[in-house]
């Protein structure tokens, strides 16, 4: 009796530091695709973003270094952290500072695919902006991988450029966003 | 007279499409047959960041550099890996994204691992969340590997 009681506290106490826990990795991933049918070549993927998530708070936060988004063209990456585009000398970095505004819809102990709300603060290029997203996490055991896709528009982080005007850039450009903590 | 002003124009007609079509078409060199700017160790390097931010970015971002060191972690990082060396101490890192030719090798280095991995280097920034400092790089691949 004395065990069961021991085990049954003892697997509370683990399931609450677990709950309590902040993840952190330095290996996400954001990808974002600013092509249309005249251009399919501004679209990269930074394999190094930072980002952390707080299963108790349901607090999420992503730091990307602009300069390590990866292009194939070296012109296009060229221009993409030129004064005229993301001025990355100046805005080195991308960040996201939000939570998941319902924790009621996802349980971190339990194995599963749960789709949450998230809602934070995205500056680009030294904008802020309100970003508002649905996000999908998968608990596997300790692995807890996160998603989310979304569009913004450049307009609003005061990213222009003739190219955009030309139709060679997506005046609204997908951002995926997947960080696996394990 | 009318013929060479046609000439002329269609000259420069395919002189500029020729253009485009190059920049298109330019990819970036192969990692492993680039020249080294600059060769340094991971500990010195890290320690140069952290030392001054800006002054580093300029000497180093953009720039091809083979760093050698003792690799702290391996990460997931989609469905590929990353290589991490870390300052135990200050916590600071350099990590490491590999070129897509070179996938394969960054799944073969394991923690502890002595290595010498060449990219391109993109700089480093100050973590709010992690309370260090990082340099990043990317299409990076290995050029020597000591157990």
């Amino acid at each position: 009796m004395k065990k069961t009681a021991f085990l049954f506290v003892l697997s509370l106490v683990t399931c609450f530091a677990f709950a309590q826990k902040k993840l952190v990795t330095t290996s996400a991933t954001i990808s974002f695709d600013a092509t249309t049918s005249i251009d399919a070549l501004p679209k990269a993927t930074n394999k190094t973003v930072i980002a952390s998530l707080a299963t108790k708070t349901g607090d999420i936060a992503f730091e990307a270094a602009i300069k390590n988004f990866a292009f194939t063209n070296p012109k296009i990456q060229e221009h993409f952290n030129g004064e005229g585009w993301m001025n990355s000398d100046k805005f080195a970095t991308a960040t996201f500072k939000g939570k998941i505004t319902d924790l009621t819809k996802v349980n971190f102990s339990k194995n599963g695919s749960y789709s949450v709300p998230v809602s934070g603060t995205l500056m680009i290029h030294g904008e802020s902006n309100p970003v508002t997203s649905t996000a999908t996490i998968v608990v596997e055991g300790k692995k807890i991988s996160t998603s989310s896709n979304f569009s913004i528009a450049l307009e609003d982080y005061k990213v222009k450029g003739g190219a955009i005007g030309a139709g060679k850039v997506a005046k609204n450009p997908t951002i995926t966003v997947q960080a696996d903590f394990n | 007279m009318r013929k060479k002003v046609f000439i002329t124009l269609f000259v420069l007609l395919a002189l500029g499409i020729a253009g485009i079509v190059y920049v298109f078409n330019l990819k970036y060199a192969d990692s492993k047959k680039e020249t080294a700017d600059f060769t340094v160790n991971a500990s010195t390097f890290i320690n140069e960041f952290a030392g001054d931010n800006t002054l580093a970015n300029k000497k180093y971002s953009e720039k091809i550099i083979s760093v050698s060191g003792r690799v702290s972690s391996t990460e997931q990082a989609d469905t590929t890996i990353n290589i991490k060396m870390e300052d135990s101490t200050t916590g600071n890192y350099i990590i490491f994204a590999f070129q897509n030719q070179y996938l394969k090798e960054a799944k073969q280095i394991n923690e502890g691992d002595s290595v010498v991995i060449k990219g391109s280097c993109s700089g480093g920034i100050y973590s709010e969340i992690l309370e260090s400092s990082s340099v990043s790089f990317k299409r990076c691949t290995l050029m020597e590997k000591v157990k």
